[in-house]
């Protein structure tokens, strides 16, 4: 069985949010929910200082912190390491919120209109996205990235990493050591955000320049 | 680079209400227990204590309830007991419901005569008192189970709203039997034996701000609460109202005040230190920052807005 897994490349990415726009494209995210979310962050003070993008996303946690602490059972892990939940069984108590170290549980009460006409209406096109939103997740309950497992199963690569034009993004089996993803991890030194939570992430990051 | 730490803002006045909630009514639970082992004296308090227990946790829980995404779910809430702090204070607390129930509607209702406290009743009282104790711990353990908060994320957390609770629980009972006709004596020395417990209750949140030290995001916390936009809801609400006012109130009351003012100063104590134990829940909650993302020599601050 596979463990699917990210490698990001800090030193490729510039920041252009393709990754941003593109998750909402093909997951339909109302306004609120960014599963996968571009950061800029610096460092040092002037003339020593440094500026750089942090991509992230749902860090798929080997020991997921957000399965530990949902009471309802909302939340599961498949064999490939991919953290679900439930619609149907969450109970929106936000307590995944709390208790993940990288910000990937998100919730929105209601589908706020991105693009309403005079008299606040949809076009087509967001209402065929707010019924695609409605039939896979909702509203209060806790959402979150899956690594596009539905484009996965397709042999499809996910939104993001398909739109990434710098090449920073990577997905693949970290459990095959021949995978592109093992493979970078293991030449450029990878490393997780974070280990000290113990969650196990399965998303990399390359270092920065 | 220190990043500009957000509080978080999921949690609210709501779950507050019921942290509170819940940890008044155990304790005030927990006094009644207490006094119907004492003699006919302590009846009435006993009385007002077991009564307390199963509406405020009641009231506490629709708070909860209110404060959930899908509440239709809630239900669902104890699925998971082998993993989740939720599920088992679910668990706990329905218990403890069920238990103080049955306690206060197995007496003959209404009846203004002492109530007798049989064998069967002070061994339902002693059950349900371990699980009122477990109900005011495990508000604490909520809190404490978030890792990446490590202003929540202590031992202390716990054991202050054990204090707090206990504390809330004694005036709460103070206040509805002083408008009772009942004995004054009791009432006296359940107020006095408040003054401790408050003391107890500084030192807690003393150590409890102290822990913060560690780490940055719970230094951050504390800077927040402690001198930041929670400052006027900490010192005006759980300091000087929460803790000073009745402190030295109930001090009067032992030591200077006589007769109906000794009376007014334990209502007035009791009331701002019912208040000022809700207003606590509310500052711990608004304090809790979330750890940030390090990459490298760079820091993210969570929440992402």
């Amino acid at each position: 069985m596979p463990r699917y897994g990210f490698v990001i490349d800090l030193k490729r990415c510039y920041g252009c949010y393709s990754c941003q726009v593109a998750c909402k494209a093909a997951n339909h995210t109302p306004q609120g929910i960014d599963w996968a979310r571009c950061v800029p962050t610096e460092t040092g003070k002037f003339p020593a200082a440094l500026r750089q993008m942090v991509p992230l996303i749902c860090q798929q946690c080997a020991e997921p912190a957000c399965m530990t602490v949902c009471p309802t059972g909302a939340t599961t892990q498949d064999e490939n390491g991919i953290v679900h939940v439930d619609k149907d069984l969450c109970m929106g108590c936000k307590s995944c919120i709390m208790a993940c170290p990288y910000g990937a549980r998100q919730t929105v009460d209601e589908w706020q209109a991105y693009f309403p006409d005079a008299e606040g209406d949809m076009d087509p096109y967001e209402s065929y996205a707010k019924a695609r939103w409605e039939e896979k997740n909702g509203y209060g309950m806790a959402t979150k990235c899956d690594y596009c497992m539905d484009r996965v199963k397709e042999g499809r690569q996910p939104a993001c990493v398909e739109s990434c034009p710098a090449k920073a993004r990577h997905f693949g089996d970290l459990e095959d050591p021949e995978d592109e993803v093992s493979i970078l991890i293991r030449r450029e030194r990878g490393f997780q955000l974070n280990p000290e939570f113990g969650t196990d992430p399965s998303c990399y990051y390359l270092p920065p320049r | 680079m220190i990043p500009n730490f957000k509080a978080q803002s999921k949690w609210g006045w709501l779950v507050a209400a019921y942290l509170f909630l819940a940890g008044l009514g155990a304790g005030a639970y927990v006094v009644g227990v207490v006094a119907s082992y004492l003699g006919s004296d302590w009846s009435g308090i006993a009385k007002v204590g077991i009564c307390l227990g199963f509406p405020c946790v009641t009231v506490g829980c629709v708070f909860l309830i209110l404060d959930l995404g899908t509440p239709v779910n809630f239900w669902r809430a104890a699925m998971r007991p082998n993993t989740s702090w939720i599920a088992r204070g679910t668990i706990i607390i329905s218990i403890f419901m069920i238990l103080s129930f049955i306690h206060v509607v197995s007496w003959p209702w209404p009846s203004d005569a002492p109530a007798e406290f049989t064998g069967a009743s002070r061994c339902l009282g002693a059950v349900g008192a371990i699980f009122a104790f477990g109900t005011m711990i495990y508000t604490g353990i909520l809190l404490a189970a978030s890792r990446p908060i490590a202003f929540w994320s202590t031992a202390m957390l716990p054991l202050l709203f054990l204090v707090s609770a206990l504390s809330t629980g004694i005036m709460a009972v103070v206040l509805i039997a002083s408008f009772g006709s009942g004995n004054e004596g009791p009432i006296h020395s359940l107020a006095m034996f408040d003054i401790p417990l408050l003391i107890l209750e500084v030192f807690v949140l003393g150590f409890f701000l102290q822990a913060t030290h560690r780490v940055p995001e719970s230094r951050a916390s504390a800077q927040l609460v402690l001198n930041g936009s929670v400052a006027p809801l900490f010192w005006l609400g759980v300091a000087v109202l929460g803790l000073a006012v009745p402190l030295i109130l109930d001090l009067l009351g032992a030591y200077a005040l006589e007769g109906s003012w000794a009376k007014a100063a334990a209502i007035l104590a009791s009331l701002c230190g019912i208040i000022g134990g809700l207003i606590l829940r509310q500052v711990v909650l608004s304090g809790g920052i979330h750890a940030p993302l390090r990459a490298g020599r760079f820091e993210i601050a969570l929440p992402i807005v």
